[in-house]
């Protein structure tokens, strides 16, 4: 099991589009992921429940993989989230 | 005889039966399965999946090929919430633990849902509730097929009544025999009128409780002209209405050959005539108008519905696409006037603190604010500009001061001053000018008219000022008066003002496409009417047959007059004398 923390950086917070990026490329792996923020935790694979982190700019997140593919799902999900999720602000 | 005053939403006459909609909440018929059955129910459920997600593909690509894609967009969100785990494995879990049957478990799982998401503070999760509920009201309606039923059902033309209308209805109005419909949310920006008026139902929305009046049956006349719904009408009145919905038609037939002519008179003044178009809705037939071009691009709905700014880019394709259709004609692209009515889903500060929205930080308030929006924005334009031949208008809402006009110039030659390093140039000098609503504006025009190349009377909002009135609030909302005093007075000094320096003056509000209003703005010599497409050729027909001598007169009398009901004769009267 892989976990790792992680900051929202992109202005505008885990919103829909953002949410929905991360449940389709969560769903390409095999392993189960998990994010949880504060004390509410939830499958990466649905795009109701990473919307209902309802996570905002400068939340912090936690991070869990757990699978065979964890370390390919961890590299990419992280991306999404250094890369601010190809939004210019 | 009943009748229910609401919105109208889109235009035209419809009689018939009514059919009420089976109303949003589900009707579960069953709750409870037996042990074994839970395989088959489980198996029920799949197919149930496969079958909306079907459905949904289907909708999705018919919206994209009627509606657009916004709509169409939002199926796909649909198909991904129908997919989430979190509905599906709950709702199986629940199959199997609590042997409840399909339609139970679907119905629970999304309360809980609904629930969770009614606890987020922020209004564009909350909003998705009611995805959350349309998908489940689609899938339900494919276990119990009633929804299907109702819709066939329905053998012969009726007038639907809805509590309210989701996207999953829409496709169900084109492939029925509905031929208008009433509901009692929504209002004239709403998608549902949007809709209305891409089907080219009528319809009238707004109507608070007539979902609750109407029995299925009763025979009803929707007025979108006037915004009513008649429930029972007598004979007098039903009577009344077939003449009016046989003179539409025949109207319409007829407008079709003016459109080629110019606008002008009959005794021989042209005016100018354009549209306030919109991209969403971009028929086939608004395609054939022959206009002078675009009066109002309203831009809020770029600021709808996404969880952040659209991009420069995103405007840029948009603006590109709409000014090639208008090719050398003036295109007028209304700053985004955000705040008030129109909150779009990312969060501002500024929405936060409004308590009093319509007189808050809404409009160019908004934008120099947050001046990065308005670069975007004026940065999309220019480079618009840069690559169609049209003549490019920068219209700035909200204008109370010389000085905003001022901030707006500078911004604008400041993008124009980056585009020029790049080595890139508009086509035709781009003109800046201001919506006149705010009743400051109006008074002091003169001393701001100096830095406006143009101006547009927003009369909507104009009015709404004058009077202090809001249109929202039902117990004040009948003092809304065009045809107040202050109205003509203000628009006359706004158009007078606007001459003496050689500045043209356009009105884009309702007003415009009112065809009882029209004789008196000619005759306060305004020179650009601006309208919805489908009010385009009714007005143009309108303009021919009236006498600019007769509306000039209408208009110096109404100039003296001490009472909206004065003015209103005076239209009448004249109206009367050039039927005869």
């Amino acid at each position: 099991m892989i976990t790792q923390e992680i900051k929202i950086t992109n202005r505008l917070g885990l919103h829909a589009r953002p949410a929905a990026m991360v449940a389709q490329t969560a769903a390409n792996f095999d392993c189960d992921i998990k994010i949880a923020k504060d004390r509410v935790e939830i499958n990466a694979k649905s795009i109701m429940g990473v919307m209902m982190l309802a996570a905002e700019y400068g939340s912090t997140l936690r991070l869990s993989f757990n699978g065979k593919d964890e370390k390919e799902a961890c590299s990419a999900i992280t991306r999404l989230f250094t890369d601010n999720f190809n939004e210019e602000y | 005889m009943f009748v229910i005053k609401g919105v109208s939403a889109s235009p035209g006459v419809a009689i018939g039966p009514a059919v009420l909609l089976p109303t949003a909440d589900f009707a579960v018929t069953n709750q409870h399965v037996e042990a074994a059955e839970v395989k088959a129910e489980i198996a029920k459920f799949n197919r149930a999946l496969e079958k909306t997600l079907a459905d949904l593909d289907e909708s999705e690509k018919k919206l994209r090929q009627t509606l657009g894609g916004e709509y169409a967009s939002l199926m796909s969100m649909h198909k991904m919430i129908l997919q989430d785990p979190m509905l599906k494995d709950a709702a199986i879990s629940k199959i199997k633990n609590e042997r409840m049957s399909a339609q139970a478990a679907i119905f629970h799982t999304l309360q809980e849902l609904a629930a969770s998401f009614d606890k987020i503070e922020d209004k564009f999760f909350k909003e998705r509730r009611n995805d959350i509920f349309d998908v489940g009201k689609r899938m339900v309606g494919n276990l119990q097929g009633d929804k299907g039923q109702f819709w066939d059902s329905i053998r012969r033309p009726s007038v639907l009544i809805a509590r309210d209308l989701f996207p999953s209805d829409t496709m169900n109005l084109q492939e029925n025999q509905i031929i208008g419909f009433c509901t009692d949310l929504g209002g004239k920006t709403s998608h549902t009128a949007i809709l209305a008026q891409s089907l080219k139902l009528p319809a009238v929305v707004g109507l608070s409780n007539a979902a609750r009046q109407v029995k299925d049956g009763d025979t009803v006349i929707v007025d979108g002209e006037n915004g009513l719904l008649i429930i029972s009408p007598d004979k007098y009145t039903l009577a009344r209405y077939k003449k009016t919905q046989r003179e539409i038609k025949k109207a319409e037939s007829l407008l079709q050959t003016i459109n080629h002519l110019p606008t002008v008179t009959a005794d021989g003044r042209s005016f100018k005539l354009m549209v306030n178009f919109d991209p969403r809705t971009d028929t086939k037939e608004n395609k054939k108008l022959i206009t002078d071009g675009l009066g109002l691009l309203r831009t809020e709905f770029l600021y709808m519905n996404i969880p952040q700014p659209p991009t420069e880019l995103e405007q840029y394709q948009i603006y590109l696409a709409t000014a090639k259709k208008f090719d050398m004609r003036p295109v007028t692209i209304r700053l985004a006037d955000l705040g008030a009515d129109k909150l779009p889903d990312f969060p501002l500060d500024e929405f936060d603190k409004d308590n009093n929205p319509f007189m808050g930080c809404r409009g160019i308030r908004l934008f120099l604010k947050n001046p990065e929006l308005m670069h975007i924005q004026l940065r999309a334009i220019v480079r618009t500009a840069c690559e169609v031949p049209a003549q490019i208008k920068v219209m700035i809402p909200m204008v109370s001061s010389v000085e905003e006009v001022r901030h707006v110039r500078a911004a604008l030659n400041e993008v124009l001053a980056e585009f020029e390093k790049q080595g890139k140039k508009p086509v035709n000098r781009i003109a800046l000018g201001a919506m006149i609503e705010v009743p400051a504006a109006a008074i002091a025009l003169d001393g701001m008219i100096g830095e406006m190349d143009f101006l547009s009377i927003g009369t909507n909002d104009l009015i709404q000022y004058l009077i202090a009135v809001d249109r929202v609030n039902p117990d004040v909302a009948h003092m809304y008066d065009p045809c107040h005093p202050a109205v003509v007075r203000t628009i006359r000094q706004i158009i007078q003002t606007a001459h003496q320096r050689g500045r043209q003056v356009s009105i884009c509000g309702e007003i415009a496409s009112d065809v009882r209003m029209v004789p008196m703005l000619l005759g306060l010599e305004v020179d650009t009417l601006s309208v919805p497409p489908r009010m385009f050729l009714r007005i143009k027909n309108r303009i021919r047959n009236l006498n600019f001598e007769a509306c000039s007169d209408t208009a110096q009398a109404a100039l003296l007059a001490s009472s909206s009901e004065e003015i209103r004769k005076l239209i009448e009267t004249q109206s009367q004398d050039e039927d005869s």
